[in-house]
C-alpha cells in the first residue's frame, strides 16, 4: 500500500489566488502612539481619556457606531441616534461609576447567604413577599427604562452608555434577587403593584434627562431610602445582606442621576424650570401612588413585625416617608430646583408628623 | 492592646481589614473615599483607595472638611458600636452604619461643605465601611472612658 493518489484521481484544483494584501487601513488612525499606562488602581476606563481619545464634544454629530477617536467609515448608513447633546445625558463621573459597579459586583445566587432563612410568622412571610413582589417590579421598570434610552444615545458619550449597562444589570440582579427572597420561605409572588409611576416613567416623553428626574430622584430615593428601612428591619442575615448590597447598588444610579442633572442644569438655560414643572408633574402621580393601600399596608407589618406590632409599624413607615420627602427635596434643592410652592400636602404631611 | 480611639487603633483596624479577601467580594471592593471620624472631641480622617484603607490619622476638627463625610456621635455611643462588633464578630442590626443613621434625630454621617455628590458615597459604600468597623472585632481593644 502506498499513501500516494494512484494516477487516476481527478487532477486537484490549483489553490486559490489571494490578493496580495492591501494593508491600507493600517494608516487610517487619528492618533497612534498612545500608551496609557495602568495605575494604583489599575488600566480604568477613564484612564483612556488621553489626547483625541479624551475629547468629549457638546454635540455628537456622527450618526454612526464608529467609536470616539476612530476615523469613520464613508458610506455607512445613519442610525438615527435621538440623544446627540452631551448636557442631554453626561455625568463627569460615569466612567469612574462603570469601574465601580463592576468592581463592586455581587451575585445573589452565592453573595446572600440563603441558609439564614427561617420560617417567619405568616403575616410577616406575606408582608415580605409582597413587598418583595413590588420592589421586583421597580427593578424591571429601572430595565426597561434604561435600556429604552440606552439604544438611543449616541456612540460619542460611551461612558454614560457603559454605565447605563450596569444600571440595568443591578436592575436585573435586583429583580432576581427579590424574586428568590419571595420564592424561597414557604411564600410566594403577592399583588401587583398599582405601577403608575413606573408607567410614567416608561413614557418619559420628553428626553432622557426628564426620565432620569423621575427614574433615579423621585422613585429611586423612594426605593434606596425603603431599601435602609427594609436592611434596618431586616428578619434574617439573607435580608440583611441583600438591602446593604441594593442600597449601595441604588446609590450608584442616584450619584449618576444627580451628576447628570446638575451637569444638565448648568449647561442648559432654564433646565432648573423644566425639572421644577415636571417634579410638579411627577409628584402628583406619586401621590396617586401612595394611595395604594397594599405597600404601605406590607411595609407596616415588616416594620412593626407582625399585624399586631401595626402601630409601631405605622410610625416607622410614617419616618421611612419622612426621611425620603426630606432627602427628595434637599436633592431638588442642590441641584438648583426650589419646591417651596405647589408641593402636595399629601407628601408634606409626612414632614410635618414626623 | 490598642485604646479607642487612637491612631493605633485605626492602623490596627486597618491592617485587619487590608488582611481580609472576603471583604473585597460580594459587593465589597474598588472603594475612593475620604471618611472623616468626630469620636468625643477627637477627630480623625481615613483614607479608603482602590481595594484597601490607606491611611488613618488624626486631626483637628477644621481639617475635617477634607472629608467626603463625617460620622459623628458622642464617645458613649461610638463605644457602644464597637463594644456589640466585639461581642458579634459583626455589628447587630441595632448597631449598623446604616441603623445608627436611621435611628439619631441628628443622623450619622454629615459633612462641612454640603456637596451631596460627596455625602452620597456614605451610602455608595456603606458595606465597605461597615467590613472596617466590623474589622475591629479581631483588634483588642481598651477604652479610654
Amino acid at each position: 500500500m502506498t499513501d500516494k493518489p494512484d494516477d487516476k484521481s481527478p487532477p486537484q484544483p490549483p489553490p486559490p489566488q489571494t490578493a496580495p494584501p492591501n494593508l491600507k487601513w493600517m494608516g487610517k488612525t487619528h492618533q497612534w502612539g498612545t500608551r496609557v499606562k495602568p495605575g494604583k488602581h489599575g488600566l480604568r476606563l477613564g484612564d483612556l481619556n488621553v489626547g483625541i481619545y479624551g475629547e468629549v464634544p457638546p454635540v455628537w454629530t456622527d450618526q454612526t457606531r464608529a467609536p470616539r477617536g476612530a476615523v469613520s467609515r464613508r458610506g455607512v448608513p445613519p442610525l438615527g441616534y435621538a440623544i446627540r447633546d452631551k448636557v442631554d445625558l453626561w455625568a463627569d463621573s460615569a466612567a469612574d461609576m462603570y469601574e465601580e459597579a463592576i468592581q463592586r459586583r455581587w451575585a445573589p445566587a452565592v453573595s446572600v447567604p440563603w441558609n439564614t432563612v427561617q420560617p417567619l410568622p405568616d403575616d410577616v412571610e406575606r408582608a415580605v413577599c409582597q413587598v418583595c413582589t413590588e420592589l421586583s417590579q421597580y427593578a424591571n421598570a429601572d430595565v426597561e427604562s434604561v435600556t429604552h434610552w440606552q439604544s438611543q444615545m449616541a456612540y460619542g458619550y460611551h461612558e454614560v452608555k457603559q454605565f447605563l449597562a450596569t444600571v440595568s444589570f443591578d436592575g436585573a440582579r435586583h429583580m432576581e434577587v427579590f424574586r428568590k427572597r419571595a420564592l424561597c420561605n414557604g411564600g410566594g409572588l403577592g399583588l401587583e403593584g398599582p405601577g403608575e409611576v413606573n408607567r410614567m416613567i416608561l413614557e418619559s416623553r420628553g428626553g432622557w434627562t426628564e426620565a432620569v428626574l423621575y427614574l433615579f430622584i423621585m422613585r429611586g430615593l423612594f426605593t434606596q431610602t425603603m431599601y435602609r428601612y427594609l436592611h434596618r428591619y431586616a428578619h434574617n442575615e439573607a435580608e440583611r445582606t441583600i438591602f446593604a448590597h441594593c442600597l449601595e447598588d441604588k446609590a450608584r444610579h442616584l450619584t449618576y442621576g444627580i451628576d447628570h442633572l446638575r451637569y444638565a442644569v448648568n449647561h442648559q438655560d432654564d433646565q432648573a424650570m423644566i425639572l421644577q414643572q415636571l417634579s410638579f408633574i411627577g409628584e402628583r402621580v406619586l401621590v396617586r401612588e401612595l394611595k395604594d393601600v397594599v405597600l404601605r399596608e406590607a411595609l407596616t407589618i415588616v416594620f412593626g413585625n407582625g399585624i399586631s406590632g401595626a402601630e409601631t409599624g405605622a410610625a416607622i413607615f410614617g419616618r421611612m416617608m419622612s426621611d425620603y420627602i426630606t432627602r427628595y427635596l434637599a436633592t431638588l434643592k442642590w441641584l438648583g430646583v426650589e419646591r417651596r410652592t405647589l408641593f402636595p400636602e399629601e407628601l408634606s404631611a409626612y414632614l410635618k408628623a414626623s | 492592646m490598642a485604646a479607642f480611639p487612637s491612631v493605633q487603633w485605626f492602623e490596627a483596624v486597618r491592617a485587619v481589614f487590608n488582611a481580609d479577601e472576603s471583604y473585597q467580594g460580594g459587593g465589597g471592593g474598588a472603594c475612593n473615599a475620604l471618611m472623616g471620624l468626630k469620636i468625643g472631641g477627637q477627630s480623625f480622617l481615613i483614607t479608603f483607595e482602590g481595594a484597601e484603607c490607606s491611611a488613618a490619622s488624626k486631626v483637628q476638627d477644621s481639617d475635617l472638611i477634607a472629608a467626603d463625610y463625617i460620622l459623628e456621635m458622642s464617645y458613649a455611643d461610638w463605644k457602644d458600636m464597637i463594644q456589640n462588633i466585639a461581642q458579634n464578630g459583626h455589628a447587630d442590626l441595632h448597631h449598623t452604619l446604616n441603623t445608627l443613621d436611621l435611628g439619631r434625630a441628628e443622623g450619622l454621617s454629615h459633612s462641612m461643605h454640603g456637596d451631596q455628590y460627596r455625602e452620597d458615597l456614605f451610602f455608595r459604600y456603606n458595606q465597605t465601611m461597615q467590613y472596617f468597623f466590623d474589622a475591629s472585632a479581631r483588634v483588642a481593644t481598651e477604652f479610654t472612658e
